[in-house]
């Protein structure tokens, strides 16, 4: 197991290592080099152009300038921003990073939620009606485009309905005095999601001895009920309730759109999944066990087929950047892709580079993630 | 069939035999294509998007003045200082904020979403057959170079990627084709159609080939890549629908140099500030909008249709 | 009393081209306690009688008459609900392909101790160790039952599944060609293993095999099946020495023999019939050597030409092996 980990370890840093290099001379390869709008300024005088130079590292060679990039990546520093100044880049990642992860997480989970019942219960009843009708469904919101679905749900909710906002993070008008910083309203809110998602987890566990399901799923609905309430109470007690609140209100959007999205291929991965293992002459041993249908449904079909959907679910963990450019520009959400997006526009380098490498760091550490958990979840892979 | 003798087997050329067999398996594979029921949904709509490319030139040529409907040039001066216009007689979908016929340009752009679709998804897999089947077949350096590629091309955000690089070089429409069939013609596809190549090589006619003599490369044409045959034109649907997502993505952000594309109707309208109104100018985003989604919805309808008849574990009995 | 009692079962898969005569009027008896094989090529529905017994057939089967009694129940008629409290707690199976029938991702010993927890009230503990008397008794060491399928031979496997099989003691254990894909020697001895536990515990068994051999060394009495037909039913001993049947006489010269004078192996003529339409008459008279118009005509009923030995024929032959 560890020496898997430790191979694992050195192939991501060659991989790593490879795609700095491909992000490096890309960006070296673009017209209109950011650094020559300092050379070429004619307001610069000769001399302090020429220490400019030396400060910018541009007297170097293309790979003197390669090696101290390579060099400052592996010891964390991703330069300024331009647009942020005197910003670092990594200050703004570690302000932007978190949005985009709460985002994406809580409508993954929801979507994985809703999408692994589902699937399992129409492939258990495939071929019937109901099973293409929810299928179509599932490819509908799998390939619908991304703005379409954001403008059809800003149409419905937040202009016609008027339920919600059409975008942004927060409400400016009620954030005139905020008693605390938004970025730490929003740590806040993301720990106590963090914190509720883990008891629900153990609430889970917790009641899995109680025999009899009713009151079993009873016993569950209650705990989650008492947790939220306790971190409701706690928001209300600290009065900053209502600016959490506004957080949240303006997060509901776009995590929809995500959670419909992520919703159709969650479900049509696990339909397939459990077709092939419902197959297997393991499940007609279940049957003639005698156990009943729910059981040999969700302990023995299920269990085996919900490998794969692990797997998938991780490694889309990983796209969150470039996944999030359409949705979170949609919805105005400040998070990674819209960050990324608009560093590209306003040729912000030092940014988008910051951006890329992130979700490279993100991607790699999601694979092995999931090779991790694969093992942990499959009793037949042994590293 | 069986009260032939091998002398009426041996007067039977072999092409008529082999034309024979592929009609029977055709008639066999469209069956369980059929039975799959939303592959032929698919089709239907794939279909109705052929007739309105190949109508377009039709209307333009008799009823639509090109000065007036043409997809990019075309202005319609009758309704001077009232563009856009909502849907009418003349404009069943209405104009574009600078007076163009919107449903003009939606019928006109599914030429260039097919032609790239389809360029970029046979690019892909032409790819991903040859270097999987050949990493099967010899294995050793060539199939861990191409594997260690795979993953780094996986490692890349397809998206994100070509918004940096239209800055390198301009990206039309042929472009785009070409690298995005490189890009997952190197990447997921290859490893997919490789997988497979092994379970085809380890089969008893691949040693029989062999034994008869037959060279790797012999064997590679006639044998392996025919076998995974089914696997990748089965990829090609999926990647169909890729393509035009991408291409639309990118062309609704601007990145882009295509004159016109459902894409670009919807960045038209949100450059001219139009999306923010939502209901009031729905023709300028709707209808490019649905279009996208039609067409990326039926591509993979398709794909899970031919899935039922290539993978049988997913046949209904 | 007979423990089970086999009238006139008829079961068809409806398929795209038309139903699928698989199970065809058949019928048979098993006293408690007993051994029997059924015998026939691939295809000739043996394991459709085997799967209907649990009433496990896939959904396009259907069974389209007859009853199976059992313990004086009509299994067709029990509602669902009902026949899961027959499976395996009074018919067990040995599948096929007992190298899959295990699930992967779990203990094989918990794969056990789930049959016995859902028909036995016994508490985890009791229950664990059963299955360790239960490995003991098919020859496998109880510490082994906290392992993966993955981690076991392909006779241990085989072994693990024949000790499912007998977690519950049930009356019946129907075995679907337990030993196939085990090599001649492992093969040997787990089907002397299993024949000693059902003497032990007086169960009955029904074997289901391609191979006459493999049936005659366990079986009390063996039917023949061909298309969907029971041919031919008798003891162990009759069938061997006075094969009536043409179809079971050319089923026993296809085996060669180290005993006896040297002869040609027998070999029929034909394919197995197409059962979408099958033929008139007798469904084996398109390959019979004796066929005559009435078998053309007309299909002949299981009759008893001897004591306990059945034959559906027109034409049953009288020739000692």
């Amino acid at each position: 197991m560890l020496r898997f980990v430790g191979g694992r370890l050195v192939q991501i840093a060659i991989t790593f290592f490879l795609f700095l290099t491909v992000v490096f001379f890309l960006f070296q390869a673009m017209p209109g080099d950011y650094t020559k709008q300092f050379i070429m300024n004619p307001r610069i005088p000769p001399a302090a152009r020429e220490a400019l130079k030396v400060r910018l590292g541009l007297t170097d060679s293309v790979w003197g300038q390669y090696v101290n990039y390579v060099r400052n990546v592996f010891t964390g520093n991703l330069g300024l921003s331009f647009e942020h100044y005197p910003r670092e880049v990594w200050d703004v990642i570690k302000e932007r990073l978190p949005r985009t992860a709460i985002l994406f997480l809580v409508a993954s989970v929801m979507a994985f939620v809703w999408g692994f019942p589902l699937g399992r219960y129409i492939a258990w009843k495939r071929g019937q009606t109901l099973d293409y009708t929810i299928t179509v469904a599932g490819v509908l919101f799998y390939t619908i485009f991304t703005p379409l679905l954001a403008l059809m749900l800003l149409f419905v909710f937040a202009n016609q309905l008027g339920w919600f906002r059409t975008g942004g993070f927060l409400t400016p008008r009620l954030w005139l005095t905020p008693p605390s910083s938004p970025q730490s309203i929003f740590i806040w809110l993301a720990a106590t999601l963090a914190g509720l998602g883990t008891w629900a987890v153990l609430a889970r566990f917790a009641t899995r001895r109680i025999g009899h399901p009713r009151p079993r799923r009873l016993a569950q609905r209650g705990l989650v009920v008492v947790g939220v309430g306790l971190a409701g109470l706690g928001w209300w007690a600290s009065g900053l309730g209502p600016f959490a609140w506004d957080i949240v209100w303006h997060m509901f959007l776009p995590v929809l759109a995500v959670t419909l999205i992520a919703f159709g291929g969650d479900m049509l991965l696990m339909r397939d999944s459990m077709l092939e293992v419902i197959r297997e002459d393991y499940i007609t041993t279940a049957k003639a066990k005698g156990l009943p249908d729910k059981v040999v449904r969700d302990r023995h079909a299920a269990r085996t087929a919900l490998l794969p959907l692990v797997t998938s679910f991780t490694l889309s963990i990983g796209f969150v950047v470039s996944g999030g450019i359409v949705t979170e520009t949609m919805f105005s959400w400040k998070g990674m892709g819209l960050t990324y997006l608009n560093a590209l526009l306003i040729q912000d380098y030092p940014m988008a580079m910051g951006c890329l490498i992130f979700t490279g760091i993100l991607v790699l550490v999601a694979h092995l993630v999931a090779d991790l958990l694969y093992a942990v979840l499959d009793p037949r892979i042994v590293y | 069939m069986t009260d032939r003798t091998p002398a009426q087997y041996a007067i039977t050329p072999l092409w008529k035999m082999r034309l024979r067999l592929l009609a029977r398996t055709s008639r066999q594979n469209w069956s369980l294509f059929w039975e799959s029921r939303i592959g032929p949904v698919g089709l239907l709509i794939i279909g109705l998007f052929l007739l309105a490319m190949v109508a377009h030139p039709i209307l333009i040529s008799t009823v639509w003045e090109p000065r007036v409907y043409d997809p990019v040039m075309g202005f319609d001066r009758a309704l001077i200082g009232r563009h856009p216009a909502p849907p009418s007689w003349s404009h069943p979908l209405g104009t574009d904020p600078i007076g163009r016929d919107v449903l003009s340009q939606l019928m006109w752009s599914a030429r260039s979403a097919f032609a790239l679709g389809v360029t970029a998804a046979v690019i892909s897999v032409v790819i991903g057959t040859l270097i999987g089947a050949v990493c099967a077949y010899f294995g050793g350096v060539v199939d861990v170079v191409f594997m260690r590629l795979a993953d780094l091309v996986m490692l890349f955000p397809f998206i994100a990627l070509l918004m940096v690089l239209r800055s390198v070089l301009p990206l039309t429409l042929i472009r785009l084709a070409l690298i995005l069939g490189a890009l997952s013609g190197l990447g997921g596809i290859t490893i997919v159609l490789k997988s497979q190549a092994l379970t085809v090589k380890v089969k008893p006619y691949i040693e029989a080939a062999r034994v008869a003599g037959g060279g790797s490369w012999h064997i590679i044409r006639r044998h392996i890549i025919p076998n995974i045959m089914p696997l990748t034109f089965l990829y090609m649907m999926f990647n169909v629908t890729a393509a035009i997502f991408t291409e639309a993505v990118l062309s609704f952000f601007g990145f882009l140099d295509i004159r016109m594309s459902w894409g670009v109707m919807i960045n038209t309208a949100q450059q001219a500030g139009y999306l923010g109104a939502f209901g009031h100018y729905w023709w300028l985003w709707a209808p490019a909008g649905a279009a996208i989604t039609l067409l990326c919805f039926a591509f993979y309808l398709v794909g899970r249709g031919l899935d039922a008849v290539v993978n049988p574990r997913l046949r209904r009995r | 009393m007979a423990l089970l009692t086999v009238q006139d079962l008829t079961m068809h898969y409806r398929t795209k081209l038309g139903g699928v005569h698989a199970v065809d009027g058949v019928s048979f008896a098993m006293a408690e306690g007993e051994a029997i094989g059924l015998v026939g090529e691939s295809g000739c529905g043996k394991t459709s009688v085997a799967m209907a017994l649990l009433r496990l057939l896939p959904d396009n089967a259907q069974i389209l008459g007859g009853e199976i009694l059992f313990e004086g129940r009509d299994l067709v008629k029990l509602s669902e609900h009902e026949m899961r409290k027959v499976r395996w707690r009074s018919i067990s199976m040995v599948f096929q392909a007992a190298m899959n029938s295990l699930n992967p991702v779990y203990r094989v010993g918990q794969q056990i101790i789930e049959a016995i927890q859902q028909h036995l009230s016994v508490s985890e503990r009791e229950a664990r160790s059963r299955v360790a008397e239960h490995y003991n008794l098919v020859g496998l060491d109880p510490k082994l039952m906290d392992r993966y399928p993955h981690e076991y031979s392909g006779g241990m496997k085989q072994r693990a599944v024949i000790a499912m099989a007998l977690a519950c003691s049930p009356k019946l254990i129907i075995a679907d060609e337990p030993t196939t894909a085990l090599d001649v020697i492992v093969q040997d001895r787990i089907l002397r293993r299993i024949n000693e536990v059902r003497a032990e515990f007086n169960m009955a068994m029904m074997y289901i095999s391609h191979d006459i051999a493999v049936i005659a060394e366990v079986a009390e009495r063996i039917g023949v099946m061909y298309a969907g037909w029971i041919v031919e039913m008798a003891d162990t001993v009759s069938v061997f020495k006075h094969p009536a049947h043409p179809y079971t006489i050319a089923l026993m010269s296809a085996f060669p023999s180290i005993k006896g004078d040297k002869r040609v192996l027998a070999q029929l003529p034909g394919e197995p019939p197409n059962l979408l339409a099958p033929p008139s008459g007798c469904r084996f008279h398109p390959r019979c050597p004796h066929a005559t118009a009435e078998c053309v005509d007309e299909a002949p009923r299981l009759e008893e030409i001897d004591k306990g030995h059945f034959v559906s024929c027109w034409h049953p032959q009288r020739r000692s092996q």
